[in-house]
Parts: structure tokens; C-alpha cells; sequence
């Protein structure tokens, strides 16, 4: 979205700073405002240099000014906390401001980098486009590029790239396969979402992925494609219904599918896995799909798991703390990242688990690079490990 | 602010607080340059966000010694251009300093810093001592208690106790030379809970818009909270009946809150708001021949249902004895307006950014008169009638306003919003009824009407706390352009 697209929603904020904190319980609801406290960082704050770019009396030719648009990781809880009009329209006034800094060719080095990594590579890490499929290399899965699939397991820029990770892809696709899904992935054929280049505004990079994989997985003839990354999740879902393409399959979250195979009888957990976890809302997964976040189905696919304990944080579901990574943020400006992924640990803390389960990557890489910075004992896991322990 | 001296100043300032919570970018700047109300822009030199008491002492000393202006800013919005630098200088946001110190169950006080905002409280008192309330502004929950009780501004229980200055019980204050000062019993020893029997300094500080010191600490009194509770409204179809329930109602010294609000925007702006709509008060709402012209909300509580039985009873032998043959409608009783908390504002925040008022208290003689001038205004103005009034310290004087929301985008009604304050100011300064969050514009106005003798103590109290005029200056006390 352009500024221009995003005007009718531009006055709509007083800075009244309800967005501050979360309603009812008044604790923060803001990682980069609480992290750096002056108003610039707050989303009414950044809605008002919107206001201030588009007027033409702030200039985005100041590094420090776009640093604070970009100091923000899209998390959505500003639009759970405001009830004025503009509500659900505040990260898009903020990506509208992040595309005019682009279109202006004000560039943030570390997103050239990564979007020169998504031209050349169809990923965000830089790495060779070769190496995609190699999680699933000794898994003989079906090459859904080459045969007919039912489902195609998508997996994602960092599940595909972060070995440190493989152990969830590898998990997913194994309790599908014990729920006897006919499931295919595509390997090195897979790409990117485009959810990235969109949230630091490269609207271009975004529609590019974004027909070039409708396009193909139409062209399939899989009915699903079932994917662990939420931030992937959420742009099939919320962002690919903006270009002119239909959609000829559903796309599920592996948490979503794995809780309709578990109540369906075709998935049977049955060994003990006895741990005490507490749940992380991933932003992608709950607030960014609005009324259909999805809050109950990991819950719901934990308490399927015998002799597991599940404890909730004070934040959570619609009001849960962000886990820092998203919207660019894990790249361009890592200290924030990680202090925001420290704030939530010290909440899980809190709540005796020992371990903090999530369902996106992006929130477990963090996570788990915040618990190393910060000294955080305590263990890390995406919903899918810890399911596949009960197989 | 020059530069070699801004360049200095912020280089000590970075020294002070680190250089993480100091900011001279111009999206800092411009967006403490404003707020949600008409005020005219100022942008400040510089941002500071200190933590500590001492940070703010080392800041001071330094302005002084600089000549810079310090502009104190408290948690909340810092509306009515309150904050809004005049000549510049340094920014102070204190919204890092938000803890409540103390919680004292027996003498029924709390203790709290600067950055402390009602919901804080609401949150603080809820979890951890339940049987205490504070209270609530019509104003978003991240308002600032402290900015509410420093600019003396009306509650849910300021029928009961008057404007929120009237419950502070002790302040901690950095003077404008630097010193720490405690005002109060706490001056005196270990309890915070009264300012009495002592001269009253509090009034140095109290309502002076940040011109005389910085507070750093203040205790306010906390309730006992009750069990039950039930608000009953009346509609009133002119502002005579109003007027005579209001002065009824007042002497029963039985509700909590008593406000008044215009029907013809207070009857559909919550309903739209909380359909994420946009209203406007400009052009004026259409209105039918039969609507009532004022709805009037009485907050009753009590300890046992009995209690409050016993007081809606009393409510309504007023209706029936005191209110015959008044054009009304009621009363009906209806759910506590505390359950509406924190939303309360939404109907007033949902008009495109922009919020403004011309808000008073004055005699509840005088009130007839100017609600119905003020209405008047309104209407020629082109506007929806929005006046909002609530009876203060059991009658003795009462808040009036019209609220006026409206789209910052829209030029052409900023002007019209300018133009229609200006006669409302004009008109209830007539009347006797004095603006608080005054304006700058206003207090020169009040000034010119002022005996000669106020002013100058004023200028006195204020040059003798602020030789060098740094705290937030031009306001209060201002000596003559």
C-alpha cells in the first residue's frame, strides 16, 4: 500500500495512547515503544509521521526518522488494544510509509540485501536456492512439483535454510504421514511468500512471489498445502487474496490440520510426554487473522498429547507479546528483536513451564537466540516436536 | 535555541539519562510540537526521558545554568497544548518514571510517579488490593493520574470530593533551582497521608501547569470500593428541567457522580464509535421535534443491596416530589457507568484525530444560563450541541463543556472549531465560569479581567520559585510580553 491508499485512515489516531498498554490488564502491548519509550517509537507515534510524511512536513531522508518506522515488528496488538476507526489499518499505515521510503529509493542495507537475496535465490537468507529441500533429503517424500500430491507440505524460508530447525518440518511432515496424508513438498522448486518484502515495503517483490506461487501450486492440482511458517500462513491467507488470482487450493496451518486429523481419529498420540508448557500466540497465526485467528487448535493439539501440562502467560491469545522477529525486524535490528523475545521469556518464566512451545519458526528462531543472549533457561519447541514425542 | 548551545545542552543531556533516551530527530520533535486539541504548534530543542529524581535535578540545573526551558510531560496525552513548548527548550517526558510506590491499605493512600496512568492504577488495585478504587476521567485510560490531579480535573468521584486535587495528600517535588522538596506529612514523617495541618504548600504546584516544579511523587487518596452499584438516567426534554434536577439532585448527598450530557450527541456517538465508525459533530446531527435536550446519569453505589436500595429511593422521591412537572423521562436504572471503563472516550475519539473543548468550572448559579448560550453557539456555529457536566463537591460548583472531536485533516473546520471555542470562551468567561487546562490565550483573557493584585502574586509566586523562568514558560505567572 501506498501513503495515497492509506489516507482515509491517517487522521483517525489522536495519539490518545490506549495502544500502549493491554486493555484491562494495563501491562504493554507495544515491544518497540516499550523498548525505547519515546512516542516516535508507539505506533500512534509512527502514525503521526505518517501524517507528517504525507503533508510533506517531515522529510523520510533522515535515517534516524525511518529507523523508527522500521522499528516495528507488525505485530498487530496496537490494532487488538485501539477501537477508533482506523484500527485495523494501523500496520498498514506504517508499511505504506516503509514503500514511499523504497519508492523514494531510501533503502535500509539490510533489506537490499535480503531482497537481492530473494531475486537471485527466491529466499531471504542468501543462501543457494539448491539447498531448499535439503531438511526432508533422507525422507523420501513425494516431489509435489513431479506427481500428483493431496497435500504439499510448504515449508518456508527459515525451516527450509535454519538446520537448527529441521527437527520441525521433519516432525510436521511425520505426523502427517502417520495420519496417512498423501503428502508431496517441492523441494528445491519451492519459494518464497513474498510476506517479507511486503511487510518492509517492496510491494513489487511481494505480487511477483505472490503470482508466481499461486500460479504453480494452481497448476499442481493439490487440493492443500498445509505449511508450519505463520508468517507464510498469514500472507497465503490475508495477503494473496489481493492479487487478481483465484486460489485453487486451502491452505492449512500444520497446528489447524494436525487438530482436525487428532479429532478425526486419524492421528493417535498416545506415548506420554510429560512437560510442563506454556503456549506462544505467534502475531502471524492469531491477530493477523483477525476474527479468524487461530487461538483454540494448538491448544487444543497440545492438550491431545498425554501427560503434557499447559500454562498460560498473562499475555496471550489476541493480547499476547510479540516474539520481536517479524516484519524485517530479525534482520535490520536484532538487538530489538531480541529484547522483545527476552521480555516474553521472562513472562514464560514466569509460569513454571520449561518449556515454551510455539507453531512459527520465525518466533522459535528468536527464541531461542534470545535464550542464548540472555541466559534464559528454558526450552524451546514448535508444537510439531513436541506432538511427534507422543507418536 | 541556538546551536552551539543545543549542541551543548544535549551532549550533558545524553551524560545525564544516556544517550538512548535523548532525541533531537524531528519526528520526536514534531510530534511532541502538538497534541490532539488546536493548540498551535511549538516544537521543542530536545527530547529527554529521565528515570530517576536525580536525573531530573542534574536537568534542571543544567537549564538553569543554560537558560533553556524545561517542558515537563506526565503520562497521558498532554492535551490542551499544556505541553506544547512556547519558546522552545527541553522536553522532559517522565513516562519512565510509572511506578506506584506504595499502596497503604490502613491510611488508604498510594504513592506514585509521574508515568503512573489510571489504567496502571485500575490494574494495580484490582489485582493486588480489590477492596480499593481509585477513580476515573472521562479520558483515555493511559491518562496520566498525576497530570489529572495536577491540573485539577474532574472524576467519577468528584461530586463526592471535588476536582482531583482536592485528594492529593503529598507531593515530592524538584523546585525550579533544583531542590528536592517534600510538601505535606510526608515532610514530616514516614505517612503520606495528609497535607494537613500544615501551611499548604501544595498550592505552589497544584493547577500551575508545570511553571513552579517538576513532581516526582504524589500520594492520592484511594476509596473504599463498594459492592454494588447502579447509575440511573434522566431524560430531560429542556434545560430548565435539567437545571432543577441538577440542583436536587446535588443536595440528596446520595450519588457518587452526577453529569449531564447533550442527547442530541451523547444519544448516537457511543453507539456509532463502537462500530469502528467515524462521527462528527460538524454538520450537525439531524434532531426530531421530540428529543430530549439533556440526559442527566446519577452513579449511585453501595455497601449492601439494602444501602443501595435505600439511595435509589431517595433519587426517586426527588423525581416524584421535587422534579413535578418537569419534561422528563425516567429514572431508569442502568449498569454502572464504571463497567464502560476504559473505552468510555471512544465516541469522542473516533472524529479524525482531533479533540478539543472549552471546559470550566463555575457556580451552579450560573449554569442555565451559560449551558443554554453555549448550546446556542453551537447550533449557529453549525454544530451539534455537546455540552458535558458534572456536579463537583456535592454542588458547590460544577464542570462544563462542549466537547468538540474533530478531523485534523479538514482545515476548513479547524477554523471552524477555532471560531466557535473562541465564542464559547468569550461567553463563559462572561458568566463567571472559570476555563481549566486554561490556554495560554485564556489566561490572559482571565488576566485582564483579574484584580491586579492576583496577577502579580502570581508573577511573584512564580519569579521567586523560577528566577530564570525555565519551567514550561509563558504560562501561569508569565510576566507581561
Amino acid at each position: 500500500m501506498a501513503l495515497n491508499d492509506v489516507k482515509e485512515w491517517l487522521y483517525g489516531c489522536s495519539r490518545c495512547g490506549t495502544c500502549k498498554d493491554i486493555l484491562n490488564i494495563f501491562v504493554p502491548a507495544c515491544p518497540s515503544g516499550e523498548m525505547y519509550q519515546l512516542e516516535s517509537y508507539y505506533p500512534s507515534g509512527k502514525i503521526a509521521v505518517a501524517r507528517a510524511v504525507s503533508e510533506g512536513k517531515l522529510p523520510l531522508d533522515n535515517d534516524d526518522t525511518r529507523e523508527r518506522i522500521y522499528a516495528c515488528t507488525g505485530c498487530l496488538s496496537c490494532e487488538q488494544q485501539c477501537g477508533v476507526y482506523h484500527h485495523q489499518h494501523i500496520f498498514e499505515i506504517i508499511q505504506a510509509v516503509r514503500t514511499e521510503a523504497v519508492g523514494q529509493g531510501l533503502l535500509n542495507p539490510a533489506y537490499m540485501v535480503m531482497v537481492e537475496s530473494l531475486k537471485k535465490d527466491d529466499n531471504v537468507f542468501g543462501k543457494p536456492k539448491a539447498e531448499r529441500g535439503d531438511w526432508a533429503r533422507d525422507l523420501d517424500l513425494k516431489d509435489a512439483g513431479q506427481e500428483k500430491v493431496a497435500t504439499v507440505y510448504h515449508a518456508g524460508c527459515m525451516l527450509s535454510f535454519d538446520r537448527e530447525l529441521w527437527n520441525v518440518p521433519r516432525s510436521a511432515v511425520a505426523l502427517l504421514k502417520a495420519a496417512g496424508v498423501d503428502v508431496g513438498i517441492m523441494g528445491a522448486g519451492e519459494s518464497c511468500c513474498g510476506g517479507r518484502a511486503y511487510e518492509i515495503g517492496y510491494v513489487g517483490e511481494f505480487t511477483k512471489y505472490a503470482e508466481h506461487f499461486l500460479e504453480t501450486f494452481n497448476s499442481l492440482g493439490a487440493g492443500r498445502v498445509v505449511t508450519s511458517c505463520s508468517d507464510g500462513y498469514s500472507t497465503f491467507r490475508k495477503l494473496y487474496p489481493r492479487v487478481n488470482i483465484e486460489m485453487k487450493f486451502e491452505v492449512r496451518h500444520t497446528v489447524e490440520y494436525l487438530d482436525e486429523l487428532i479429532k478425526g481419529g486419524k492421528l493417535k498420540l498416545t506415548k506420554k510426554v510429560p512437560m510442563k508448557v506454556t503456549y506462544h500466540d505467534p502475531c502471524h497465526l492469531g491477530r493477523h487473522l483477525g476474527d479468524d485467528g487461530i487461538y483454540d487448535a494448538p491448544r487444543e493439539v497440545l492438550k491431545a498429547v498425554p501427560g503434557l501440562e499447559l500454562v498460560e502467560m498473562e499475555r496471550h491469545r489476541e493480547n499476547a507479546w510479540c516474539c520481536g522477529a517479524g516484519a524485517g525486524v530479525s534482520q535490520a535490528n536484532p538487538e530489538f528483536a531480541l529484547w522483545t523475545a527476552g521480555e516474553r521469556l521472562k513472562e514464560a518464566r514466569a509460569t513454571g513451564a520449561g518449556a515454551l512451545v510455539t507453531a512459527c519458526p520465525w518466533c522459535e528462531r528468536n527464541f531461542k537466540d534470545a535464550a542464548k543472549e540472555y541466559g534464559q533457561d528454558i526450552e524451546i519447541y514448535d508444537i510439531a516436536e513436541v506432538a511427534c514425542r507422543a507418536l | 535555541m541556538i546551536e552551539a548551545v543545543r549542541s551543548k545542552v544535549v551532549g550533558e543531556l545524553e551524560k545525564i539519562v544516556g544517550a538512548r533516551y535523548v532525541s533531537t530527530n524531528p519526528a520526536d520533535l514534531y510530534i511532541y510540537s502538538q497534541d490532539m486539541t488546536q493548540a498551535e504548534p511549538g516544537w521543542p530543542d530536545a527530547v529527554a526521558l529521565p528515570k530517576t529524581v536525580g536525573e531530573i535535578q542534574a536537568i534542571v540545573k543544567l537549564a538553569n545554568r543554560e537558560k533553556v526551558p524545561v517542558i515537563p510531560y506526565l503520562a497521558g496525552g498532554n492535551i490542551g497544548g499544556l505541553t506544547i513548548p512556547l519558546r522552545g527548550g527541553i522536553t522532559l517526558d517522565l513516562k519512565r518514571m510509572d511506578r506506584i510506590l506504595e499502596v497503604n491499605d490502613t491510611d488508604m493512600y498510594a504513592v506514585i510517579e509521574p508515568g503512573v496512568t489510571f489504567g496502571h492504577m485500575k490494574a494495580c488495585l484490582e489485582k493486588h488490593h480489590p477492596h480499593f478504587v481509585y477513580t476515573y476521567a472521562f479520558s483515555p485510560p493511559s491518562t496520566g493520574v498525576m497530570t489529572n490531579a495536577l491540573l485539577q480535573g474532574l472524576d467519577s468521584l468528584s461530586y463526592r470530593y471535588g476536582a482531583a486535587s482536592s485528594w492529593v495528600t503529598g507531593l515530592e517535588v524538584v523546585l525550579p533551582t533544583g531542590e528536592l522538596v517534600k510538601i505535606g506529612s510526608c515532610a514530616v514523617s514516614d505517612g503520606w497521608q495528609s497535607l494537613a495541618p500544615l501551611p499548604e504548600l501544595a498550592g505552589l504546584f497544584l493547577g500551575w501547569q508545570g511553571t513552579t516544579g517538576i513532581i516526582t511523587k504524589m500520594a492520592v487518596s484511594l476509596w473504599p470500593k463498594p459492592k454494588h452499584s447502579v447509575q440511573m438516567t434522566f431524560l430531560f426534554m429542556d434545560f430548565e428541567g435539567a437545571d432543577k434536577a441538577l440542583k436536587a439532585l446535588a443536595r440528596t448527598r446520595v450519588p457518587d457522580d452526577i453529569i449531564s450530557l447533550s442527547f442530541a450527541w451523547a444519544g448516537q456517538e457511543a453507539f456509532v464509535a463502537q462500530s469502528h465508525e467515524k462521527i462528527s459533530p460538524y454538520p450537525a446531527l439531524p434532531r426530531k421535534p421530540d428529543d430530549p435536550e439533556i440526559i442527566v446519569s446519577v452513579e449511585i453505589t453501595g455497601n449492601t443491596r439494602e444501602e443501595l436500595d435505600a439511595k435509589v429511593g431517595v433519587i426517586e422521591e426527588v423525581a416524584r416530589q421535587e422534579l413535578k412537572g418537569v419534561r422528563m423521562v425516567g429514572p431508569q436504572s442502568a449498569p454502572s457507568t464504571s463497567a464502560f471503563f476504559p473505552m468510555q472516550m471512544l465516541g469522542v475519539l473516533s472524529s479524525g484525530g482531533g479533540l478539543t473543548w472549552v471546559g470550566s468550572y463555575g457556580p451552579m448559579s450560573h449554569w442555565l444560563e451559560a449551558i443554554k448560550e453555549g448550546c446556542a453557539l453551537q447550533d449557529k456555529h453549525g454544530f451539534t450541541r455537546t455540552s458535558y457536566s458534572r456536579v463537583m463537591n456535592e454542588g458547590h460548583f460544577v464542570g462544563l463543556r462542549w466537547l468538540l472531536p474533530y478531523d485534523k485533516g479538514d482545515p476548513v473546520l479547524v477554523e471552524k472549531i477555532k471560531a466557535l471555542c473562541r465564542d464559547q470562551m468569550e461567553m463563559i468567561i462572561r458568566h463567571g465560569f472559570i476555563p481549566y487546562k486554561t490556554p495560554v490565550s485564556a489566561i490572559r483573557q482571565l488576566e485582564a479581567r483579574a484584580d491586579p493584585e492576583w496577577t502579580k502574586l502570581h508573577r511573584r509566586v512564580k519569579e521567586m520559585l523560577d528566577p530564570n523562568n525555565i519551567l514550561n514558560p509563558g504560562r501561569w505567572g508569565a510576566p507581561p510580553a
